[in-house]
Formats: structure tokens, sequence, C-alpha cells
């Protein structure tokens, strides 16, 4: 870690010191403030208001004019979601659909991202990458039927290892588009002077390769993580019994002909980040270390 | 050699296919084919059979849903999201380059809009922007800024802009963080070289920056488009398509035609369409950015 | 030793051998659900179960967004179902496709059939004049009336006809005070609402079974394009400008914040806005009355029927009449919030006689006033009806198209 260099884009020149250069530096800084602050407070204006929601009892919620904090302040939406609904059942579910089917795509998905990035044949990676493509443009309602029917033929609907594979089908095209880029920006040499050295293709793939793409890849991981901890549609048409609910269909089920229970459902909002807000902090940690200092040298 | 290594690659996307063609490609082709079909729960479904394009014409001349207009609707759905998530995602990313204190719970709460379902998402905004009790209008009412409410959802519009700056809120942490890892595999070198050349800060974004994560541009960017046409969430829950199909985009017509008209032959037909239109962009984006990238090599 | 036990288990659990072989399973998919709801039901499936040896009920609850779909997705691929609920918008395409049996043999050996109220007998032969369902609630609007915001501004009398409430709203609403009059609703079946004050002043439909049909329709009829005039006039005189985006929430949030004090809605929302406002501040009172006296009233409807593969009808039947007897149909509705299907209940239970609830009894029981009309649910124009409906009157209320124009084009679309 302590070895990570980090690229300064408001770095001025050496050579223009003096008090302009100080002034523009201090200007830059202020301007970076500024634009972080906004960035921030774009993103939690929203998340202000779902969880003060989440603190209001049902008198609260629709009373005007607004409050913008409880006049009572009550923590049992949240007793609700536990106590009542199966919340931490759920929530494991998604935990675990979620890690095992982000980290199966990535893994696939790393020989595949890797290959697509070293065919030489412009035809054949643009057959593949087309082929990448082409799972995403499908329209997910377009599958639904045919998908449904094929598992419950094979009585696999209903379960969440199945849930967990066609997750990770989900997300091997996404994972293997963006770790071929990722792939792509590391030489060629690079796994040669590695052959040279004695490794097999394997080898020189795992120890040289993935090491060098390790921010890329916790990108993508946080992102698969997310794109499946988030998944509705699939997962209320699949899944069945009660046990086997994940987070958003149990978010979904406090929407009913009788409106949205806003209270418990802010309260699951907030209780359903927090395992995203990790992902995305450590993965963050990871992105942000880039290559080591002199690793890629041609 | 050279077949060998083919060879090898070719092994290596072995388990992606087997696991795409079981879950996708082959569900997809008897998806499509009901788009041929006068597939309608309507109708009992023992009456099934092929009727040719009549789904794709009675979706192009619908005269309750105006073909042309839900295309031009989609197409400023996607062109404007897509411009200001990446515009706003690659200055966040350029932010977080720079180490600074507490940057790791900074970008968690920065990226959590991303860690929401489209329909919460959806959810959430539709109150707030909600035209007579909404927060948004009632703080900017007390901030003086406005004295009426807007009807951001009610005024035809306005509405397009509501869900767009809705979905721009979704999709920024995207392309921050793809960006942001692209960014760090940059050479410092190639920095070095350029402070020496005194190259400015504009220059270095668009003459070594962006061109060296060029690959991670063109993928996100394209990704994205398909996923925004492909993301019917937050519109359905905050418009439904309207006030009078305003918002109305191919993907919600899909949903439309599925949803309430029970009329899957229409409804695989406008997944379809979405589907040509889909494969039509990328492979031409692919062509051109592909081309570019070999004359730069 | 534990791994064997796993292995053990784990054959059972994929191969779905009954380790029971005694106890028999029904699979009863909800589609209304609530997460209140599946709680109420499960509790009594608990006491069925008790009192049924050898029966168990295995509960699906899918979101009620989705249930729908997944409902549809589940018949058609003969999933093991042995009891659904079936809604008045997707009980026409089940039966299309034969996934309901018929239950009229079952109907004719069931004592309670005889009290079915006269809006359960008509909605369980929704279809074909066949009974596929036995109703468990039904849906039928009144008027919610928010009275302290009333007396507020100085009204202490209730509107009892079209025309009042018109007026009344119209008397109190003042944006600058943010004080509207009525919950009007642009969105989401809004159509209901549209064709409630439009039909009110035909006194035709008192001849015919539905409120329009293929055949008959009265969408350009003087008075009809009179009775949408009042409700666009409601629109533009007494409701906020984003009501043309109201769906169930807003109005809701409109009635319970007091912005707008008239609210017109089903009995289910009677719960729903007694956890968010003071019972004492509101009243629900019938429905206003058109120029002529009468009204028509829709009504909306689930039920539970039996898919026509399932295995196990027998059980399902028994499970069903349990479900509907007089005593659990009123237990169920007391805590859902829906009217009971049995007449009994009304009278048994005295939740039904309560101050909320008199309104809709009021209507249920005055046939000389209030008529109920269904929507031409089986005809191939209703479904999508809705969506059309919809976009067409935004179009008006935006002033990008003309009443006149949209009516000749309902016409067109229903006549042709």
């Amino acid at each position: 870690m302590s070895k990570v260099s980090y690229l300064k884009l408001d770095a001025e020149p050496k050579r223009d010191n003096g008090a302009a250069a100080r002034y523009k530096k201090a200007a830059f800084k202020g301007t970076r403030i500024i634009l972080l602050t906004f960035f921030l407070a774009g993103a939690l204006l929203p998340l202000y208001w779902v969880i003060v929601t989440s603190l209001k009892g049902g008198r609260e919620i629709y009373t005007f004019p607004i409050r913008y904090w409880p006049q009572f302040l009550t923590f049992e939406n949240y007793s609700y979601l536990f106590k009542i609904s199966n919340f931490q059942v759920y929530f494991r579910n998604s935990v675990l659909v979620s890690f095992f089917a982000s980290t199966g795509a990535l893994l696939i998905s790393m020989l595949s991202g890797y290959a697509l990035s070293r065919f030489r044949a412009k035809r054949i990676r643009m057959a593949f990458l087309l082929a990448m493509y082409f799972t995403q443009i499908i329209p997910a309602y377009m599958i639904m039927t045919p998908l449904y029917t094929f598992l419950a033929r094979l009585g696999l609907s209903d379960n969440l290892l199945s849930l967990t594979v066609i997750y990770t089908g989900m997300m091997i095209a996404f994972s293997s588009i963006m770790g071929s880029g990722f792939f792509a920006l590391i030489p060629v040499s690079m796994e040669e002077a590695a052959q040279i050295d004695g490794c097999n293709r394997i080898q020189a793939l795992f120890q040289i390769i993935i090491p060098l793409v390790l921010p890329g890849l916790a990108a993508i991981f946080s992102f698969s993580f997310v794109n499946i901890w988030n998944e509705l549609f699939l997962a209320v048409m699949l899944m069945s019994s009660d046990q086997n609910m994940t987070v958003p269909v149990a978010l979904n089920s406090f929407i009913s002909k009788a409106g949205v229970s806003w209270g418990v459902l802010s309260a699951g909002i907030v209780v359903s980040l927090l395992p995203t807000l990790v992902v995305f902090a450590v993965a963050q940690k990871y992105i942000v270390i880039g290559l080591t200092e002199g690793a890629v040298k041609e | 050699m050279r077949r060998n290594y083919n060879g090898f690659l070719f092994m290596l996307m072995i388990p992606a296919f087997l696991l795409l063609a079981v879950l996708i490609f082959f569900p997809v082709v008897k998806g499509m084919v009901i788009a041929f079909q006068n597939y309608n729960l309507n109708n009992p479904l023992s009456m099934v059979h092929f009727n040719g394009l009549d789904n794709f014409k009675a979706i192009l001349f619908d005269t309750n849903f105006n073909f042309w207009q839900i295309i031009i609707n989609t197409l400023i759905w996607i062109y404007v999201s897509l411009f200001f998530q990446f515009t706003l995602g690659l200055i966040l990313a350029l932010l977080l380059r720079e180490p600074f204190r507490g940057r790791g719970i900074y970008s968690g709460l920065v990226f959590y809009p991303w860690a929401l379902s489209g329909f919460a998402i959806g959810l959430i905004w539709s109150w707030m922007f909600n035209g007579q009790f909404g927060i948004v209008n009632d703080l900017l009412q007390r901030a003086h800024l406005i004295h009426l409410n807007v009807g951001f959802l009610s005024d035809p519009k306005l509405a397009m802009i509501s869900v767009i700056i809705v979905n721009i809120w979704y999709g920024v942490p995207f392309f921050a963080i793809m960006l942001l890892a692209g960014l760090q595999s940059i050479p410092k070198e190639l920095f070095e070289a350029a402070e020496i050349d005194g190259a400015g800060s504009v220059k270095r974004l668009f003459f070594i920056i962006l061109p060296y994560i060029k690959t991670t541009i063109v993928s996100t960017v394209l990704l994205r488009t398909i996923w925004i046409m492909n993301f019917p969430e937050i519109i359905y829950a905050m418009t439904s398509g309207g006030p009078n199909n305003a918002t109305n985009i191919l993907s919600t017509q899909m949903i439309n035609k599925l949803v309430k008209f029970y009329d899957y032959g229409q409804g695989s037909a406008v997944g379809v369409i979405i589907m040509v239109i889909l494969f039509a962009f990328a492979f031409i984006y692919l062509k051109v950015s592909g081309a570019k990238e070999e004359g730069a090599a | 030793m534990k791994r064997w036990l796993l292995v053990f288990l784990l054959i059972v659990a994929l191969t779905g051998l009954p380790v029971f072989a005694e106890t028999k399973t029904l699979n009863f998919l909800e589609v209304m659900t609530s997460p209140e709801r599946t709680v109420l039901i499960k509790g009594m499936i608990g006491d069925y179960e008790a009192s049924h040896p050898g029966v168990k009920i295995n509960l699906i609850s899918p979101p009620y967004e989705q249930a729908d779909q997944k409902a549809t997705l589940m018949l058609n691929s003969n999933q093991p179902l042995d009891i659904i609920e079936v809604r008045d918008n997707t009980i026409k395409q089940f039966v299309n496709n034969n996934k309901l049996a018929n239950l009229g043999k079952d109907y004719r050996s069931w004592k309670e059939a005889k009290t079915l109220t006269p809006v359960a007998m008509m909605a369980a032969k929704t279809v074909n004049n066949t009974l596929y369902i036995v109703p468990q609630c039904i849906f039928v609007k009144a008027l919610f009336v928010r009275k302290d915001i009333l007396e507020k501004n100085g009204i202490t009398t209730v509107p009892g006809t079209i025309a009042d409430l018109v007026k009344t709203c119209e008397k109190i609403t003042d944006s600058a005070k943010n004080q509207y009059g009525f919950a009007w609703r642009g969105k989401s079946s809004e159509m209901k609402f549209a064709d409630f004050f439009a039909s009110a002043g035909i006194t035709d439909i008192k001849k015919d079974t539905l409120l329009y049909s293929d055949t008959k329709n009265y969408f350009t009829d003087p008075r009809y394009v009179a009775g949408m005039k009042i409700y666009i006039e409601l629109f533009q005189k007494s409701a906020p400008k984003d009501a043309i985006n109201w769906g169930f929430n807003e109005q809701i949030n409109g009635f319970v914040s007091g912005i707008t004090p008239f609210l017109m809605q089903d009995p289910d929302a009677i719960p729903l806005i007694d956890k968010m406002l003071d019972p004492n501040k509101y009243i629900v009172i019938p429905m206003p009355v058109g120029p002529t006296g009468s009204a028509y009233l829709d009504y909306g409807f689930t039920g539970l029927g039996i898919p026509s593969y399932s295995k196990n009808q027998k059980q399902a039947w028994d499970f069903i009449s349990w479900m509907n007897s007089a005593e659990k149909n009123g237990y169920f509705c007391e805590h859902y919030g829906t009217l009971p299907v049995q007449s009994t209940a009304f009278s048994a239970n005295k939740y039904f006689q309560g101050k909320h609830y008199t309104a809709f009894l009021t209507e249920m029981t005055n046939s000389k006033k209030y008529f109920f009309r269904p929507f031409p649910q089986s005809s191939t124009k209703w479904p999508g009806w809705d969506a059309i409906h919809t976009a067409d009157l935004q179009s008006v209320l935006l002033g990008q198209a003309k009443l006149e124009t949209v009516l000749t084009k309902w016409k067109e679309y229903w006549s042709k």
C-alpha cells in the first residue's frame, strides 16, 4: 500500500512557482471541495428522506407541512422488519446468492475476459464480443417464460442454488466485457516474460496478470454483487417459498393494493443498503491501489 | 504456436459460453418465436399460431400509442441520461483519484444510489418529486426559489426531465467506479512526461487520460446504453409512461403490452424491436471504435 | 455419521419424497398480497390444519405487483397448485386457457352457497355464467370525508349528490392555502373514477348487465359527455394539477394530509387510513348520486379457485368452502378490510356495523339508488383498456386533445 503512487491531476509543473501558481492551486482545491460536497449532497438527500421516514410512526408519514425530523422518533419499523417479517432470512439468502454468484461470474470471466483481450484476429474477437453484448440487449421479460418453464420441468424452480447459477450466468457477460478491457491494458510482453521464466500459460495468467488487474476485478465484483443484490424480477418469478425470498422481493412485498408501507419499506431499504456500502468501501480500497509502481514497464 | 495459442484462448471461453447458452441463448430463441405468433392470453393458448409480422405491424401502427413518439422518447431517455451520467461520473472519478481522509466512507456514501433496486428508486423519487407533497417542491419553496408547486411528474415537458434526473442520479456511480478503476491503470510515466511538456489539465484529460482508458470508456458507454434502454423500472414507478405517453419508452411499452394487454405476441415484438435496435447499434459502435483502435495501435 | 445424515436429507429434499406419506400438502397461491394479509391467512391456515389432521397447506405469497404475472406463469406451466386466488382482471384469461375447474357441482352441495350476497354471486359467475371461483372479498367504493377539514372551512353538511360534491369541493379550494377538494386520480385504473361520474346521469344502464360492452356503450351520449365534463371540471377547479399523475398512494397522501378532504375508495383503505390518521377525523358515507337520484357502482373482487389440473381438488374444495363460510369469511374480511361475501357475516359480525362500514352496507342494500354494474371483463377489448383510457384522458386534461374526439375514439374502439 505504501508504494502506491497517486497521479496528481492538479499538480502544477515545477518551474511554475510563485503567487499565481499558489492561487491557482487554492482555487483548484476549493473547486474540488465544492464538487465533492455537491456529489455527496445530491446522493444523500434521498437517503436522508428514507432514513427519516423509517424513523416515523404511521401517523407522521403523510403529515403536512412536511416534517424533516420525526416528532416522535420510533424504531417500530425496524422491529417490525425483524420480528414480524423474516428479514434476517431474506438478508442471509441475498448475501449468499449475491456473493457466490458474483464470485462465480468473476472466476469464469477471468478466463473469458482474458481470452477476449488476447485474440489477435479481429473477427474472432468481434464475434465473441458481440455474443457477449447480445446477452445484455435481451429484455428480462423475453426470457422469463422459457426460462421458468425449463427450470420448472426440471423441478429446479424455487431453489436458491439455481437462482445463484442463473445470476452467475447473468453477470458473466458484463464481467467478461469489463474484464477484457482491463486485461487489454496489460501488455502481452508481461506473460511472455513469465513464460520464459518457466510459468505455463495458466500460471502466467493467475500469478502475473490477475494481480495486475485487481483494481478492475474489484470494481467488477462490486458491480456484480450490487446488481444481483437488487435483482427483483427473476427472484419473484422463480422463488415461491418464504424461506427462499431475497431482499428485493421482501422490499417489494411492502407494496400492496392498499398502497406502500412507507415506514417499513424505508427501514428495509436502509438495512438493505448496509452490505452494499461495505462492498463499495472495500472495493474502492482495491480500486485505488492502482498498478504498483513500475509493474508495467515495457 | 499461434494456432495453439488460439486454441488455449478458445478453451478459456468454454465455461462462460456454456452457461450463457443454457441460461440465455436457448431461452431467448423461444422468447423471440412468440413475437411471430398471435400469443395472447385473451384467446385460448391452443389457438396460438404463427401470424408473420402482424404483431410488428400492430406495434408500428398502434393508434393509441404512437410508435414514433415512443422511439423519440426512448432516444431522449437514453442519450440525455447517458451524457450526464458519463460526464458527472468522470468528474467524480477524477475527484476520487487523489486520496483524502475518509475517502472509503465518502465513496460508499456517494455510490449507494447504484445499490438500490430500480422499483425502490422510482418509488422514493416519485414521492419526492410529487407536485403537491413532495419534499423537492417543499424545499424549493422554503428556499424561495419557487412560489407555486411545480408538477414535476404531471407536466408532460417536466416529466421526462424528472425521470431522467433520477436516472442520472442512479447511474453516476457506475461510471465513477469503472472509470476510477481504469484511471488507476495509467502508468505514472505517462503523466510525468506530460508534465514536463507543460500540458495543462484539460489537455492532459483529453490527450492522455481519456485515450488511455478508451477501452473502458467504449465498453461502459455501450453497456450503459443497452442497460438504460432496458431499464423501465424508474419510469414505470414514477409516471407509468404518462402523462399522455410523454415518458413512454420501448421497454415500458413492452411491459404495458405484457402486463396490461396480456398480449405476449405484441410484447415480445416490442422486445425484438429493442433487440434489433440495440444489436445494430452495438455492431456499428464496436466496428467504429474497433477500427479507430486498430489505427491507433 | 453427520455427513451421511446430511446426504440422506439432501436426497430426501432433492427427490421430494414425502417423509410422512399420509400428509397431503396443498399449495395455495395468494395474489392480493400484503404482509398483514399473509400473516392473517397463515393464522387461518393454522386453524384449518389443526382441525384437519393430515392436511398441510403451503401458502405462496408473491409480492402484490408481480403476483398476477406469477400466477399466470405457474398456471400455464402446470405447476403444482391446488388453490389459487383469482381476481376480476385475471379470471377471464385463466378460464380461456382451461386453467380453472368448474365448481358448479361443489356449489350445489354447499350449504352456504345460498347465503352469498347478490354481488358475490355476480362475481362468481363473471365468465360464461359459470361458477369458477368462490368470491372471498368484494371491493366497492364509498366516499371518505375529512370532517375536520370541512368544519375548518365552515362546512357542516356532507354531499349526497355529485352536484353537491362538486360545489363543496370548489368552495373550499384555495390553492394559495394549499387547500383543494377532491383526491382526483389520473393514473392506474383512473377509469373507474371517470366511469362513475360519467355514467351517473344515464338511466338506461339499469336494464343492461354491464356498464358498457362490445355491443352497447354510451360514450357519445350527451348525458355521458355531461358527466365527463363534470369530472374534468372537478379536476380543473378543485384538484391539484399534479393529480393527473396520481395513483392510489397519492390519493391517500392527499386525504391523510388534508389537502384533498374528499376521497373515493374501497373499504380496505380503512385499516390503512386508521394507521395514519385519527379515525375520529373522518367519516365514510355512501357514494353521491347523479342527477337522476341514482348511481352505478362497479365492484372488484377476488376469489378462490382450483386449478383444473390439481390432483387434490376435493381437499382444495374443502378448504375453500371452509375459508368462505360465514364465520371465517367475516373474520377474514374484518381484519383485511374488504366486504364479506356472506350476507350473514354482515349481521353476525359487529365490525361491519361500525360507523365506517355502514356506508358500504347502505350501498349494497339500497337497490333503488345504487346499481352494481361490472366492467366488461369478458370482452377482448377489456385488457389494456385502462392504459388507453388513461393516456386519452390525460391528453384531454393537458389540452392536447378534445374531449369529444376522445369519446368518439372510445366509441369506435368498443364498437369495432
